[in-house]
């Protein structure tokens, strides 16, 4: 028998690995390894006033913070049965625009891109491609812009609370922003042209099942209250509440990854799969961007996740410049948090963070005091859609050599933007 | 003279002050050019993994076994040990079950299985190795690493503030959380450096930088009592980032 084992995994956030064991030409094993360390973070927060939970659950990961944050308050605000206001729903979409932009940028610029041009990273590859690597610094930059304008600091906004925001931004911040997105958003074509000259990596084929947060009146990462899942053409509504249906297996000795699935079938969350279910996302102008980067949605390669984060890239830019603008028509409000008045119950909140479908869902007690947390995130949602995949390609690679399958496996694993900080909360007793 | 050489590690934590370190947009390609690293696995396949370093850049708590020998052989790789952030300063939040039975949480999660799982209870840096200077903050300031990079290219020891988020936030002007709405807000004891953020934006602070050198808990707890807030909830709150650091 032979194994090919990449370990660590290089330029994803946290430790894990791959293995694959191969037996002739038969594949004995295909392993996608975690080796954080677990945090226990779900029962340490037990215990916790309401207005506690936050803080401490964002720290789950700081480069999906601000998704951890604002759905930590929305599972909390559904316990409590707390409407939030208008201006603070838009304040939430902004806050996780800019997440998304700065996470895109991140990713496709400083983790996936050195792999197709051959470069060990970013930093390397700066020295022949600066226009590049400075595109991809500026509209994170950018992303983090709007993150610290809303959410008070780039990693673990302080500004979010229960019921609102500490402190609206004021009008001249919002105008920054503008003036901010504007500028960057002349950046777009240039993200298009670097997708769309890089090589295509055509080497997983499969049929792939996708799920992603539907809103029903707006296209939007926070607001919403059902996961719609598309399997072969068809549509399936899960609402928030029945959340368990999408996560119910057992954990795995190998990757503290339980393996979610729907109707025994992996599926994959993430940019591609929001693309595919809210196919109205793609307005004219990131459909020909879509065509010019041979993005066909559905698609059947999962590689296909960094073209669809390309797009939502730089939809994201014109999406969050509207919201700007819309605040700034309507007139920011100097408004307070609602007031929140705790009472025994559940809440389960359901959100798209980067990398995908993010799930809290919490219970209290009539004195606000957290009596149990399920954290649910996008990695390890994926991790049984990855491990498919995986094998997937090496059945698909003609030439097994040991360069050429890990290199493979590395791209792929990155494609799927893997968050293993996140994913150590992903296995749940039954 | 050549460039220092710099290794930057994340045990086990959120990888945020390593993305705080990949936030310095604006600086990256110049800081790039001063340091030598050798060693980044959050950014780079190629990577060195046994070299000396000059600086060892470290974030993260202790919370395995793989962590805490990771940790020994970079210290014995680093002349300058550097901790980066609340978890490798004080453990950060996964170090607030300090006294729980592990086996327990771990079967509470993750079932049977979980007992099997490489899991210690979570340590800071300097429980275990030397520790050459801490740069606390959950995530760190940019501008105290960016500091502390420039101090150590110069051979000066960086100073943090010993004062409260308090001090920052007096200096600020800002009105007082705790006694005009009488919230349960953490600036008296906690490490200022931050410039009083929390506080700044209508937020009570929660205490995320560990505590002030020079604070002084138990009349911070006095006042709390005073305004019949209860020791435990104030306590409670300052555990939450930093419990070593608190006396019960």
């Amino acid at each position: 028998m032979k194994a090919i084992v990449i370990e660590p995994l290089a330029r994803v956030e946290g430790h894990g690995g791959i293995t694959v064991e191969l037996e002739g030409d038969s594949i004995a094993a295909v392993r996608f390894d975690v080796f954080e360390g677990a945090r226990l973070l779900e029962s340490l927060v037990r215990g916790k006033r309401y207005d506690e939970v936050a803080p401490v659950l964002s720290r789950i990961c700081s480069i999906c913070s601000a998704a951890h944050c604002l759905t930590s308050l929305k599972a909390t605000e559904k316990a409590f049965e707390v409407t939030v206001s208008p201006q603070t729903e838009r304040l939430r979409d902004l806050l996780f625009l800019g997440e998304n932009i700065e996470s895109h940028a991140l990713h496709l610029f400083l983790l996936a891109l050195p792999d197709y041009l051959n470069a060990p990273s970013a930093i390397a590859l700066a020295a022949d491609r600066p226009e590049l690597v400075q595109l991809g610094l500026r509209l994170k930059r950018l992303g983090n812009l709007i993150q610290e304008t809303i959410g008070g600091r780039a990693i673990h906004p302080v500004n979010a609370v229960p019921g609102g925001f500490g402190k609206a931004p004021s009008t001249e911040q919002l105008t920054g922003l503008r003036t901010a997105l504007l500028e960057g958003a002349k950046g777009s074509s240039a993200v298009v042209d670097i997708m769309a000259s890089l090589p295509e990596t055509d080497f997983c084929r499969a049929n792939t099942v996708y799920a992603a947060l539907n809103s029903p009146n707006q296209d939007s990462y926070y607001a919403g209250d059902k996961v719609v899942v598309f399997a072969d053409g068809e549509r399936t509504a899960v609402p928030a509440a029945d959340y368990r249906t999408l996560t119910n297996e057992e954990p795995a000795p190998h990757s503290h990854a339980k393996h979610s699935s729907f109707r025994g079938k992996p599926f994959m969350v993430g940019s591609l799969a929001r693309l595919t279910v809210n196919m109205r996302w793609l307005t004219a102008k990131l459909a020909i961007a879509a065509e010019r980067l041979r993005l066909h949605l559905p698609s059947d390669s999962p590689m296909d996740n960094n073209k669809a984060q390309a797009l939502e890239l730089i939809g994201d830019l014109e999406r969050a410049l509207a919201v700007v603008e819309q605040l700034l028509d309507d007139g920011i409000e100097d408004e307070r948090p609602v007031p929140v008045q705790p009472r025994a119950g559940t809440g389960t909140a359901i959100t798209e963070a980067p990398r995908g479908l993010l799930i809290h869902s919490y219970t209290y007690d009539a004195e606000g005091t957290l009596v149990s947390a399920d954290v649910i995130t996008p990695t390890a949602l994926n991790a049984a859609s990855m491990e498919t995949h995986f094998r997937r390609l090496v059945e698909q690679c003609p030439e097994r050599t040991d360069g050429v399958l890990a290199q493979r496996l590395e791209m792929l694993a990155r494609a799927y933007d893997p968050c293993i900080s996140c994913s150590v909360h992903l296995m749940r007793k039954r | 003279m050549s460039k220092p050489t710099v290794g930057i590690f994340g045990l086990t934590g959120c990888a945020g002050d390593q993305l705080v370190i990949l936030n310095c947009e604006d600086r990256l390609l110049e800081l790039a050019s001063l340091i030598d690293v050798r060693d980044f696995l959050m950014a780079t396949s190629a990577n060195d993994t046994g070299c000396p370093l000059d600086i060892a850049l470290v974030e993260g708590a202790v919370l395995s076994n793989r962590d805490a020998e990771w940790l020994q052989k970079i210290r014995q790789r680093a002349r300058i040990l550097v901790a980066l952030g609340t978890c490798a300063v004080w453990g950060g939040v996964a170090a607030m079950d300090s006294g729980a039975d592990r086996s327990q949480l771990l079967r509470e999660i993750y079932g049977e299985i979980g007992l099997g799982y490489d899991s210690i209870a979570a340590q800071a840096l300097d429980q275990s190795v030397k520790v050459d200077l801490k740069i606390t903050g959950c995530p760190i300031e940019e501008k105290h690493f960016l500091a502390a990079i420039a101090n150590l290219l110069n051979g000066d020891p960086p100073v943090y503030p010993a004062y409260p988020v308090c001090t920052e936030c007096r200096m600020a002007e800002n009105n007082c959380l705790l006694i005009e709405r009488g919230e349960i807000c953490c600036g008296p004891i906690t490490a200022a450096g931050c410039n009083a953020r929390c506080p700044e934006w209508g937020v009570p602070c929660v205490g995320c930088r560990g505590p002030a050198s020079d604070a002084n808990p138990s009349s911070f707890l006095a006042a709390f009592e005073e305004r019949g807030i209860a020791r435990e909830a104030v306590a409670g709150r300052l555990k939450t980032f930093a419990p070593r650091g608190v006396q019960s």
